[in-house]
């Protein structure tokens, strides 16, 4: 692994930060329990910090040694390779998921005549020029942009500070605590569980002492962030509308009296989205680019950003389309790939110190 | 590689073909026979009308000549009155030459009693005899040495310390550098009284043969961009280096890129500072305008009187600096999407004004900023390149085109102009981003032409990719921002108080094995309570 490649505490938080923050602030799954959303997120984040534990850990166990390199040390060249592949397989698949929520988000939302192909090809070239930088520029990017987000999300936050009504958090637990449950469940993996891709990027962080403090502050910060855009999109505008519009907090920045901030908090979105489209698309050709022994990444940066176009097309026809699908996803992400992999890596390499 | 081995090779071929200055290796060496000296001589100067020469004989019984030369205009000519061709000729009569003066004492009495010159130096090739006639240094050559002098008798027509046009200031030093590189050194010397002030002078240009001055404080600066800035001055290789940015376009980071990643200033005051945090100063004979390396975007939004008043007020001003380039890049595509694209934003009674304004404009709201853009920039270059009597009249064709008049032909809107106008008096606010702006602006109005303010934001996000990317000499351009460097943000947006800014810029500093670290901190005296 080449270690010229180095990025600050800071940066590791802001694209931390930028991750998660990334498609969770326009689709909460937690919406799906409307008043119920803050316990099943609280629940969520707090297993969150448990599955981040794991990553830590292992990232600690194998220092210097990326995702893909830490399966071939734990499962041997070609059973590694083989979960390899699906590590890759499931960042490309993340990528475009996320392009097309962004891509349905702006068609919804801003520009409704627009073809949903050219924002989505708008995005990529972007996000090609993003990747193409390299991690350091990354970092440093979402280190300018990350701040602004949060100051937004604040900023907005008081500004709703009028129509907030407490009345909007009863009755607790109206259906019981499965759906609760199953919407922690769901939360948990989308986007708590996606940190397993920055195994890809650990490895990079400058002063590795420094990993555990970061990765647990910056999921603190960011896991707060989004409680309260949670929150406050629950109490502004109500159960029943929150559990059924598709973007929240757009709709929420639209209250805000007399200004019309839509538009900036949109963009200001946006910036989140990009972080995470940027690190899982780094993090699928930094693992091809392992998989094969290559050196250099470059090359494989526009031909994989142009498929994860196509497959953001190819998912579903529409934006309904894709809940059912959602669900159906996480029970194949979630388990093997967030949990019983990781696990087992932890497991394997405690075993080999004990030795 | 290989294109750079053949770009290499072909300049060796241009070379060979286009020098006419090279010597050989045998006309290098200085002549024994003041015949063969002076035929050469004329050679060399062969047709250049300026050129004087003058022969002298010296001594009573053994009798030694002498040559003088040097060129007309170059030479401060009481210099050479008095300090070269007097002694020889006036005060040698009365020097007791009879007794020990020969052929063999020539050299040792003329250095030794007679010249009296304080800038004396023995020169052993012909080459850099010839470097210094042109240098404006006279030469003083002994029949039967291969040895000559060299006195430096430089003084020329030029221009006194003037206030510089280009930066203004309402408090702070109003001198400014002038055209001679020996006075500009000399401003930079009386600034910084150390001796580790470094002075490094090297010859760029094979046709020009300017000379260059590399400026740092020793043990200040880091090695490494040090080094970095002499091995790209070394592989220059031009026929003319006319003005500083000639040097500047060879030795920069980011060729393609519209950021400027290498700083010039005019004022000796700006220059010292710079050199003082730590940068290296390239000043260039025949211009005013010093180049100092590395260069980070936060300097363009900073003026030398910010140190000079005080911290609030100086804060203050930063901030609204950066407001200015904020509304002068984006504002004109702002306006562009707003008007085109999110119509519901705007407050209600605005929207009404705007609209109303609009009624009977035959243009998009696109195409209309855009006129009036373009002819701002037009206007912007006529005021810089009219004639001076022509003056008036730009101004007040100028009022007219972007005015009244203009909206009342129906050809643009009342809001239009006011954009333009913000534009333009913000733009004036961050002269050294003059050559930047104006391009990001323009890609602005057009992407917000197509994706409103989402293009806008994304053009955006490129162009802090792209600035995020930028090195200037090894130094990331966005520091202290990205990377974040904490104690480096004592003097970006807020200026604290001097006394508080006792560390020097990290970037410029970290990883310096010349220095202590104790020696990092400026030992500026920190305010206890008793003062």
């Amino acid at each position: 692994m080449s270690t010229d490649v180095q990025i600050s505490k800071f940066q590791l938080a802001a694209l931390i930060m930028g991750f998660v923050f990334g498609s969770t602030a326009i689709m909460n799954p937690v919406t799906a329990v409307s008043q119920d959303a803050w316990l099943s997120y609280l629940l969520g984040w707090a297993a969150g910090f448990v599955l981040l534990g794991i990553y830590i850990a292992i990232s600690l166990r194998h220092p210097g040694k990326t995702l893909i390199e830490i399966l071939f040390v734990s499962f041997g060249q070609y059973l590694g390779r083989i979960i390899a592949l699906y590590y890759i397989w499931y960042f490309i698949h993340l990528a475009a998921l996320v392009l097309r929520v962004y891509g349905e988000f702006f068609v919804t939302a801003v520009y409704p005549e627009t073809p949903i192909i050219f924002l989505l090809i708008c995005f990529t070239i972007v996000i090609i020029y993003f990747i193409k930088s390299g991690l350091e520029v990354m970092g440093r990017v979402s280190e300018l942009f990350v701040p602004v987000i949060l100051i937004q999300v604040i900023l907005l936050s008081l500004l709703l500070l009028p129509s907030y009504d407490t009345n909007n958090f009863f009755p607790v637990m109206e259906k019981g605590f499965k759906p609760v449950f199953d919407a922690a469940v769901a939360v948990l993996s989308f986007p708590f569980g996606e940190v397993v891709i920055f195994l890809m990027v650990f490895p990079f962080l400058n002063k590795q002492r420094d990993l555990l403090k970061t990765g647990f502050l910056s999921l603190l910060i960011i896991g707060l962030v989004l409680l309260i855009t949670t929150v406050r999109d629950l109490l502004v505008l109500g159960a029943d509308i929150y559990s059924r519009y598709s973007f929240p907090p757009e709709i929420s920045a639209r209250l805000v009296h007399a200004v019309g901030l839509h538009p900036i908090i949109d963009i200001n979105l946006l910036f989140g989205g990009l972080v995470k489209m940027g690190v899982c698309l780094y993090a699928a050709v930094m693992g091809i680019t392992q998989l094969f022994n290559l050196k250099n990444y470059q090359p494989f940066v526009l031909p994989l950003a142009s498929v994860t176009v196509a497959l953001s097309i190819w998912l579903y026809d529409n934006f309904l389309g894709m809940l059912p699908f959602v669900y159906i996803y996480i029970y194949y992400a979630l388990l093997p790939l967030q949990f019983t992999i990781p696990v087992i890596i932890l497991i394997i390499s405690l075993l080999r110190r004990n030795q | 590689m290989l294109r750079k081995l053949s770009r290499f090779f072909q300049y060796l071929k241009l070379k060979h073909l286009n020098d006419t200055n090279n010597y050989q290796e045998e006309e290098r060496i200085i002549p024994d026979s003041i015949e063969v000296f002076k035929e050469r001589l004329e050679r060399v100067f062969y047709d250049c009308s300026d050129f004087s020469l003058r022969e002298i004989t010296l001594g009573d019984e053994t009798r030694v000549q002498l040559i003088v030369a040097f060129i007309d205009g170059l030479v401060d000519k009481n210099l050479v009155n008095n300090d070269v061709l007097r002694p020889l000729m006036i005060d040698s009569r009365e020097a007791d030459l009879a007794t020990h003066f020969n052929q063999s004492t020539a050299l040792k009495t003329l250095k030794n009693d007679l010249l009296t010159t304080c800038d004396l130096q023995e020169v052993k090739s012909f080459k850099q005899l010839v470097t210094a006639i042109l240098a404006g240094d006279s030469i003083i050559y002994i029949d039967g040495e291969r040895v000559g002098f060299k006195a430096g008798t430089r003084g020329w027509e030029r221009r006194g310390i003037d206030e510089p046009q280009t930066e203004a200031v309402v408090r702070g030093p109003r001198e400014g550098f002038s055209e001679t590189l020996r006075t500009n050194t000399a401003l930079l010397r009386r600034k910084i009284k150390n001796h580790k002030l470094k002075l490094e002078m090297l010859t760029l240009g094979e046709q020009t043969n300017t000379d260059i001055c590399l400026c740092y404080i020793k043990d200040l600066v880091h090695r490494d961009i040090l080094e970095t800035v002499r091995r790209r001055l070394k592989r220059i290789k031009t026929d003319a280096i006319l003005e500083s940015g000639y040097i500047e376009e060879f030795i920069e980071d980011a060729p393609f890129s519209v950021f400027p990643t290498v700083a010039n200033s005019e004022k000796p005051d700006i220059v010292a500072a710079k050199i003082l945090e730590g940068r290296v100063a390239i000043l260039c004979d025949g211009t005013p305008f010093v180049l100092t390396v590395p260069h980070f975007f936060i300097e363009t939004l900073l003026s030398s009187e910010d140190y000079y008043s005080r911290p609030f007020f100086s804060s203050l001003v930063r901030i609204l600096r950066l407001l200015a380039l904020i509304l002068t890049t984006v504002l004109p595509g702002f306006y562009v999407a707003m008007v085109a694209f999110h119509q519901d934003v705007i407050p209600f009674k605005l929207l009404l004004t705007i609209t109303a304004s609009r009624e009977g404009i035959p243009f998009s709201v696109f195409t209309e900023t855009l006129l009036m853009g373009v002819t701002y920039e037009l206007l912007r270059e006529a005021g810089v390149r009219m004639p001076r009597p022509f003056g008036q009249a730009i101004s007040i064709v100028g009022a007219l085109v972007l005015g009244q008049a203009a909206v009342e032909a129906g050809i643009t809107s009342t809001p239009v102009i006011m954009v333009t106008a913000i534009t333009a008096i913000t733009s004036f606010i961050i002269p050294p981003l003059k050559g930047t702006l104006p391009i990001i602006r323009l890609i602005l109005i057009l992407v917000a032409n197509i994706l409103g303010l989402l293009g806008m934001a994304l053009i955006i996000i490129i162009i802090f990719i792209h600035m995020s990317g930028l090195r200037s000499f090894g130094v990331p351009y966005l520091a202290p921002f990205s990377p974040f460097t904490g104690a480096d943000l004592k003097d970006t947006l807020l200026r604290y108080p001097l006394w508080a800014m006792w560390t020097r810029p990290r970037f410029l500093i970290k990883n310096n094995r010349n220095i202590e670290d104790e020696q990092y901190r400026m030992k500026k005296d920190i305010r206890t309570k008793e003062d």
